[in-house]
């Protein structure tokens, strides 16, 4: 079975570089021939790498441990779900698992294009060919997944303990679609820059597939993030670790494209810009993946260190330098006539929004990997973390979320003094009084207090927003229902999405402030029947027991919770002593409530038989997860509306009529 | 009105727009850039334990390489433990984070220290932020003033240089599917 995957993956190699060459010549030469045979040879890519996962998986459900993939990343007591999750445990299987989801996207795209005949799309299927090419030959040439051992150990190495938990059976591939799917952006870019194609009709197209690859990567993101906050157990979620750091830098650039690429359609304006920010987006997802698997930088997350750094680093300077090189060859194709009303427009926010995003994700990428830097001149080891990232990015982030609220209400065009006025007095005020209101519970800070303003100061601007788009349909239908409401949601999906997403991210902010700067802390050795005290809450130590689990011997601490001397619940934190890898996992207890979690942690059982209970209390946390599910939804009522793309696809049908006539 | 007093005023106005805009933004960020040292003792007085400022500022000595305060590893709890002892004999968080720095290096500081090369790290993202306002404000005035130069007949006719790109839009697109019409009949 090995030879056929590795058969599939090297014919998988020829069929994306045939479907290369095909294209390339189809276009050349405007025959249809070679560009339907390029359409099928994607076809067959996607065919092969899904072979090629089916045989991998297959050996890693049924422990062949004569794959050297299966003994490294499995073991025989290792429950068949994690089994199966361990394809994307390693390196091998990371890659393949990259070009199952790039195949995929390369068939779905075709699929949703196949009734159109233009060559744009197969230039368009070039591009994400020619990224075929890259990872079926690192698959097929450096980092093969099918390498067999000569002699096959009895049982494997078993799975990396951190890996053994339910998140992160979907945030991997949740996260990669995201990644990955940035790819077909970069193709529409690429192929407009080779087609010399002008016009408004594929960024329209762009910013569907670019808003669909944007919420996975960001609800991969927090998923990553939640994973973190289960496994990790150190009370936090996000602690600026190069890989988290990794997905969130294309995030950033994404948003900024999402929001620069409206000026584009409305205005016709910007489209070098857009461009480099599509581009800038795709490398720096190849980036996350080069970041995640080279094992370059020490991380928690990098758990594959190998030799194909040098190939993808080879891969984002050509990837780029072709990009950049056409960009400069087509400039006349991106030239816009840029004229603006008024800099207090909708046009300004966003320009000056689009800066902050790119600073964010630049900071994020200097911090990231300038440890490798200082490291090279200095020669001198440092480290670079949260302590730097908190003092950097967190000011860049609020000047983000004062943007938030500034940049909708203003109108297209010119703002004028009395709009501003009228959007803006009301939230300010709201502000102040939530600031203020806030103060007596603790609030203190330069940052926390911004932040405070920042989120009541755009709720009230988005509340508003609705409120008045309610008040305006009010001789349709009375104001104030819910019926009104979803009316307006559903007659404006962009624009009401889009605040549905804005909301989500104040939630955020709201949840990361709560949980950090809010965050209560004690800890303990407790003997059975002692007690300790954190906030409200009276944790006292039942027992403490040994259990043998599936594959693993479990130390756990029953732990009683009152609040207000009210008996509340039991909570359980363990300590996970694994076979295969004999390292201590932490296993958290959670009692979650929407206003705050009760988080605990046993640090070990000591000599005296006393076990070490540590405790946080994580106010608000709740609004991180509730926020991200909020985007989620923001997002997909903006990924509803196809009225303009549809009103496109008339007027093309009914020319193609005409034109047939 | 005459042609240059409407100049004269759209000039006036822009100005006056690039500073209201720069103010709305500038100010949390003036206020946001200044208080790096208030945020450093923030988190530490939030939770008033001196033993988490000192370790939630460092970086555990092993190879998980967590933040200290939240470290589970058996270093970590060691690492953690050392930091409260000295705490009680009465040491102070410089004397003890020097202390450690010398033992393991500046690698153990989360943040590297802002001096010398390292100085780039912390200045870097706060420059090319400054350079991008100003560049963008520049750009923005540029374009005003190109459409004010328009004159009031470039206000007038708001769509013209739009239609022209749709017209060649069209032109575009009718060749496409003329293109894609001969293809079907191949």
């Amino acid at each position: 079975m090995s030879e056929i995957g590795k058969l599939a993956l090297f014919l998988g190699f020829l069929c994306s570089c045939y479907a290369v060459g095909a294209f390339a010549v189809g276009l050349r030469t405007g025959m249809a021939g070679p560009l339907r045979s390029g359409r099928r040879a994607v076809w067959i890519v996607c065919g092969l790498t899904v072979l090629a996962t089916i045989i991998l998986v297959r050996a890693l459900v049924a422990r062949d441990f004569s794959y050297r993939y299966v003994a490294e990343h499995t073991s025989l007591d290792l429950p068949k779900m994690y089994a199966f999750s361990s394809l994307w445990a390693g390196q091998e299987g990371s890659l393949l698992l990259w070009l199952l989801i790039l195949s995929a996207y390369g068939a779905v795209f075709l699929w949703a294009y196949r009734k159109r005949l233009d060559p744009f799309y197969d230039a368009v299927a070039m591009v994400v060919a020619s990224v075929m090419v890259f990872f079926t030959s690192l698959l097929s040439f450096v980092s093969p997944p099918f390498r067999i051992l000569a002699t096959p150990p009895p049982d494997g190495n078993g799975l990396n303990p951190l890996l053994q938990d339910p998140g992160m059976m979907i945030h991997p591939p949740i996260l990669y679609t995201g990644y990955v799917g940035f790819i077909i952006p970069f193709a529409f870019g690429i192929a407009v820059l080779i087609m010399n194609r002008s016009g408004t009709r594929w960024i329209e197209e762009v910013r569907r597939w670019t808003l669909f690859n944007w919420m996975f990567l960001g609800f991969g993101v927090l998923l990553g993030a939640r994973w973190a906050y289960i496994e990790l157990g150190w009370g936090g979620y996000w602690g600026w670790d190069p890989v988290e750091n990794a997905s969130l830098m294309p995030w950033l650039v994404g948003t900024a494209f999402l929001h620069s690429v409206m000026i584009e359609q409305r205005r016709g304006m910007l489209k070098t810009w857009n461009v480099v920010l599509i581009v800038l987006t795709f490398e720096l997802s190849i980036f996350g993946t080069f970041l995640t698997r080279s094992g370059v930088l020490t991380s928690v997350h990098s758990f594959a260190e190998s030799n194909i750094g040098p190939w993808f680093m080879a891969f984002i300077l050509g990837s780029s330098t072709i990009a950049t090189a056409l960009i400069l060859y087509r400039k006349a194709l991106l030239e816009s006539e840029n004229r603006m009303d008024a800099v207090v427009s909708r046009e300004g926010s966003f320009l000056f929004n689009n800066v902050l995003f790119v600073a964010l994700a630049f900071a994020t990428f200097l911090g990231t990997t300038f440890p490798i830097l200082s490291e090279a001149v200095t020669g001198s080891k440092i480290s670079v973390s949260a302590p730097f990232f908190n003092r950097v990015n967190v000011p860049i982030a609020l000047v983000l979320l004062m943007l938030t609220g500034i940049g909708p209400v203003l109108s297209w065009k010119r703002a004028t003094a009395s709009v501003m006025k009228r959007n803006f007095i009301i939230p300010i005020f709201v502000g102040i009084v939530a600031t203020l209101a806030c103060l007596p519970f603790g609030l203190h800070g330069i940052y926390p207090i911004i932040c405070v303003f920042g989120a009541a100061f755009v709720m009230s601007t988005v509340v508003m927003e609705f409120a008045r788009g309610v008040q305006a349909r009010k001789d349709i239908e009375p104001p104030a229902t819910p019926a009104a409401l979803l009316h307006l949601v559903q007659k404006n999906k962009r624009r009401y999405g889009g605040y549905i997403v804005h909301v989500g991210v104040v939630m955020i902010f709201v949840g990361v402030l709560g949980s950090s700067v809010f965050q209560k802390e004690a800890h303990a050795p407790l003997q059975p029947g002692q007690s300790m005290a954190i906030g409200p809450y009276a944790l006292t130590l039942q027992k403490v027991e040994e259990k043998q689990i599936l594959n693993a011997t479990q130390t756990r601490a029953e732990v009683q919770v009152s609040r207000d001397g009210k008996r509340l619940t039991d909570m359980y934190p363990a300590k996970a002593m694994y076979t295969k890898s004999q390292q201590p996992m932490t296993e958290v207890a959670l009692h979650q409530t929407a206003a705050e979690d009760l988080y605990l942690i046993l640090g070990g059982v000591n000599e005296d038989g006393s076990a070490s209970i540590q405790a946080y209390i994580n106010p608000l946390v709740g609004f991180v997860w509730m926020g991200g599910i909020v985007m989620v939804i923001g997002t997909i009522i903006c990924l509803a509306d196809r009225m303009r793309l549809r009103r496109e696809e008339k007027l093309l049908v009914s020319e193609e009529k005409l034109l047939a006539s | 009105m005459t042609l240059v007093s409407i100049r004269h005023l759209t000039a006036r106005r822009t100005i006056r727009g690039v500073r209201l805009l720069a103010a709305l933004i500038a100010i949390p960020a003036i206020l946001a850039a200044s208080a790096p040292s208030a945020v450093a003792t923030e988190s530490a007085a939030g939770r008033k334990d001196p033993a988490r400022a000192i370790t939630s500022q460092l970086i555990c000595p092993c190879s998980c390489g967590e933040i200290l305060s939240g470290c589970t590893c058996e270093t970590g709890k060691s690492m953690q433990g050392y930091v409260t002892n000295e705490l009680s004999k009465g040491k102070g968080k410089e004397e003890i984070t020097a202390a450690l720095v010398a033992k393991y290096g500046e690698v153990i500081l989360g943040a590297p220290k802002a001096e010398g090369f390292n100085l780039i790290v912390w200045i870097a993202p706060f420059v090319a932020t400054a350079i991008g306002f100003v560049f963008a404000a520049l750009v923005l005035r540029r374009w005003v003033k190109r459409r004010a130069m328009a004159g009031p007949g470039g206000l007038a006719t708001a769509g013209a240089p739009l239609t022209a790109a749709a017209e060649q839009d069209q032109v575009d697109r009718r060749a496409r599917v003329e293109a894609e019409l001969k293809r079907l009949r191949e």
